[in-house]
């Protein structure tokens, strides 16, 4: 997948349009349910897709595979235009910034990179379902929410350590359980 | 701020960063302490790419059926803007009934037609003023500019691991120069390729390059009776009649001859 990958990216560099059209045929889907959880509104959600895409094509050249997958990116790209979106009424990153933080959000490891290789949607969800309510409630309003660590503190009224601390033992916890879930046998899942 | 971050804090600070939750000075100072520092940070590597999960968690939702047709559109009438510099337009190779290099080459930059444009583009990309450069490397890249000023050709070749020109010296060889090369573990090397019509490949060279120089490898055969040229990362130099490991290694290519 890396290498497919990778040879995508590519092809997208050279100006092929129909390279584009198969990475958005792999992700549309992804995408627009990350921008549907963030901004609730089918159409902004589409719209919100339609320019990550268009946005993937006019900066490719700045994508490197060595830092993480295309994946990740796209889905950082349309992840952060989506809550710079629900941000307009409040403080927020501009288009510029949450583009150029998309770049600094790709890295990846292989412990999630096989854990969302093996696992469909509804084992990703279980994982989750497995986190106390404070840490997961502090993972969804930071990554569905946009919201800073020290933005959660405030919202739920608890020190910044706190917050952030919800959020280390938060990923932990998931970690460990997918690594768990990953162990079992049969444990292969199908995407939703 | 990257060199007042502690080791501690970036850990500290990691799973926040992987999640999005850092202001953008805290999320960058993050990201320049772990491409730069040596020591492991376990647990902040751990965290990195948990976004992933999250956002695959999500039951997926199906565009509707125009988006695909909407996005195309606007792509047609957005420039890239690398591409959009260059003189000549894409053109499809004509077809051939080979394997890999058809694969990997469904559109590629054809031989470029102004070559005081090609000049432009070319120094531009490696972001070098020749007037300044020593030495060698001052002299080998002299020779380069000097070839596409003189009306040799220069094709680009790019991938995942750099960019950079093939000219054809004709006569005299050809020459690649490449900037943003990925630096190598010390067990491997980059070797160059020569392919025909037929897909028959041929070992010209290998290199390292340098880690904050562009590369300037002088090969010995020109491109004539060549159409593809390629890179590929190595264990040791190998001449085979089928390019290694096929496609795995292969970090750059591009279209040659006219």
């Amino acid at each position: 997948m890396p290498h497919e990958e990778a040879l995508l990216a590519q092809r997208i560099q050279t100006g092929d349009r129909e390279a584009l059209g198969e990475l958005y045929d792999q992700y549309a889907s992804v995408a627009l349910a990350v921008a549907l959880r963030i901004v609730a509104d089918r159409g902004q959600a589409e719209d919100l897709v339609h320019d990550s895409f268009v946005t993937v094509w006019e900066k490719i050249d700045r994508y490197d595979s060595a830092r993480g997958s295309l994946r990740s990116w796209v889905l950082t790209i349309v992840r952060n235009r989506s809550i710079d979106r629900v941000r307009a009424t409040r403080p927020g990153i501009e288009i510029g910034e949450a583009d150029a933080q998309s770049l600094l959000q790709t890295d990846t490891n292989p412990t999630w990179d096989a854990a969302v290789a093996r696992l469909g949607s509804a084992e990703l969800r279980a994982a989750m379902a497995t986190l106390p309510d404070e840490q997961r409630e502090a993972i969804e309003l930071a990554y569905f929410g946009g919201h800073t660590y020290r933005e959660i503190a405030g919202i739920k009224g608890i020190a910044e350590g706190t917050a952030n601390g919800r959020l280390r033992l938060g990923l932990a916890k998931l970690r460990s359980s997918l690594r768990l879930t990953d162990a079992a046998p049969g444990s292969g899942g199908t995407d939703q | 701020m990257s060199e007042q971050m502690s080791h501690e804090l970036v850990d500290e600070l990691a799973a926040a960063f992987a999640l999005g939750a850092l202001d953008a000075d805290e999320a960058r100072a993050v990201a320049e302490h772990l491409a730069s520092c040596q020591e492991p940070h376990d647990e902040a590597r751990a965290a990195l790419g948990a976004s992933l999960a999250l956002a695959m968690s999500l039951e997926r939702v199906e565009p509707s059926a125009g988006l695909r047709d909407r996005l195309m559109q606007t792509v047609e009438r957005t420039p890239q803007p690398w591409l959009a510099a260059a003189p000549a337009p894409l053109q499809e190779r004509p077809a051939r009934a080979r394997g890999w290099r058809d694969r990997l080459l469904p559109r590629l930059m054809v031989p470029l037609a102004a070559v005081a444009a090609v000049a432009v583009i070319a120094l531009g990309v490696l972001n070098l003023n020749l007037q300044s450069q020593l030495a060698d490397r001052d002299r080998a890249l002299r020779a380069v500019a000097d070839a596409i000023a003189s009306g040799q050709a220069a094709f680009r070749v790019e991938g995942q691991d750099g960019r950079g020109y093939v000219v054809d010296t004709a006569g005299s060889g050809s020459t690649l120069v490449v900037a943003d090369l990925t630096s190598l573990p010390a067990d491997k090397l980059y070797e160059l390729w020569l392919l025909d019509a037929a897909g028959t490949p041929v070992a010209v060279g290998t290199f390292r390059p340098s880690a904050t120089e562009p590369a300037v490898v002088h090969v010995e055969k020109d491109l004539t009776g060549y159409t593809t040229f390629a890179v590929t990362v190595e264990s040791q130099r190998v001449d085979s009649p089928t390019l290694p490991n096929g496609a795995d290694s292969l970090v750059m290519v591009g279209a040659v001859g006219s």
